[in-house]
């Protein structure tokens, strides 16, 4: 029984993935684990924290766009009138915000 | 008594694929009729008998191969492309969202403004919270290879140690998402932004938790010493799963976090 070159490929491919026995592979990637992956983690966590600060928190403007806030389909839920994350601070409805300082 | 004379597995009946149908059957039927007739007996019973489903499935392959025997070299070999063909259908799955984005942003529409993002939506900072997500899936990566190498050199402490990690990991991205969601200045009924937006990335943030617990369940399994040095498939499908996860998360915080902002 002969194989197509593809076949045999594959068959090699598969057999490398059961196979496959480093030494030391495990300490390799257990420095790449503590040394690069999680420090650029924090490096980012840092990074969002700060910027986050660095903004404004107050929403923008609403303007009643045709274009936004469809409600051709009433959601499942509720009023009908509120997406599943609603946040009543940034999320106006198609009629404005809920929030009476706006 | 009779002895297979050959390295196959033969299935013994099961009731599972069955079941599995009939709830998928349930699921598709109840999400009609939630959205019509405002009832989830249907949708809830749908997804009661999936999760029964999957445990009692799962439970059934983890005996069958970890402790009768059955998952033979040959045998692992068919497991390994029935993991690689459906990561591959999910490719597809992912692939329609892309060109849905694809096609909506590369020539927005009059109704929109003529631009992308459309007038009046407010995208996230790339830079933000979705750079953090990046570094936090990529890192992931990182500490499931460890994982991996870990068992193919029976590090036992060590393997359950980095897929801790790998799950926390996991677990903190999907936090993130769930926090990003929840301050978004956008919903999915904002246009065609929200739509591609939210659907992309929610079934995206849905494959993470898939992972998560593809992943927890390998965790339990090493603590109960289920894999050796040499056999550890089940592992490596979701070590796959995952790597497939960080991929797509990639596609996405390239295409709509960044070059659609």
């Amino acid at each position: 029984m002969s194989l197509s070159p593809a076949a045999l490929a594959a068959r090699r491919v598969f057999a490398a993935a059961s196979h496959s026995h480093q030494e030391g592979g495990a300490r390799t990637w257990k420095i790449l684990s503590f040394v690069l992956a999680i420090p650029g983690v924090a490096v980012c966590m840092a990074n969002a924290y700060m910027k986050m600060q660095a903004h404004s928190h107050e929403p923008p403007e609403f303007v009643a766009y045709p274009h936004l806030r469809i409600r051709t389909k009433r959601f499942p839920w509720g009023d009908g009138n509120h997406s599943l994350f609603h946040n009543a601070h940034t999320n106006p409805l198609p009629g404005g915000y809920e929030d009476s300082h706006h | 008594m009779a002895h297979q004379a050959h390295a196959y597995h033969m299935v013994d009946p099961s009731p599972w694929p069955l079941t599995g149908a009939v709830a998928a059957l349930l699921m598709t039927s109840g999400l009609a009729v939630w959205m019509h007739f405002h009832s989830t007996i249907l949708m809830t019973l749908g997804l009661a008998l999936l999760l029964l489903t999957m445990i009692q499935w799962w439970r059934d392959i983890i005996r069958e191969g970890t402790f009768q025997g059955h998952h033979t070299p040959p045998v692992q070999k068919g497991l390994r492309f029935g993991m690689v063909l459906f990561i591959t259908s999910e490719v597809f799955f992912f692939l329609g969202f892309f060109w849905a984005f694809y096609h909506a942003s590369l020539a927005p529409t009059p109704e929109l403004g003529g631009c992308w993002p459309p007038t009046g939506i407010f995208a996230l900072d790339p830079f933000e919270v979705p750079l953090l997500n990046t570094a936090v899936l990529l890192a992931s990566g990182v500490t499931v290879t460890w994982a991996h190498h870990s068992i193919m050199e029976g590090e036992r402490k060590q393997a359950i140690q980095s897929l801790t990690l790998t799950i926390l990991l996991g677990f903190y991205f999907t936090f993130l998402q769930a926090m990003e969601y929840y301050e978004a200045p956008f919903t999915i009924a904002d246009g065609v932004y929200g739509a591609t937006f939210f659907v992309a990335t929610g079934f995206h943030g849905l494959h993470v938790i898939i992972g998560s617990s593809f992943l927890a369940i390998c965790l339990l399994r090493q603590a109960q010493h289920h894999f050796t040095s040499e056999h550890h498939f089940g592992f490596e499908a979701a070590a796959w799963y995952w790597h497939f996860v960080d991929v797509v998360w990639l596609f996405l915080y390239v295409s709509i976090y960044w070059w659609g902002s």
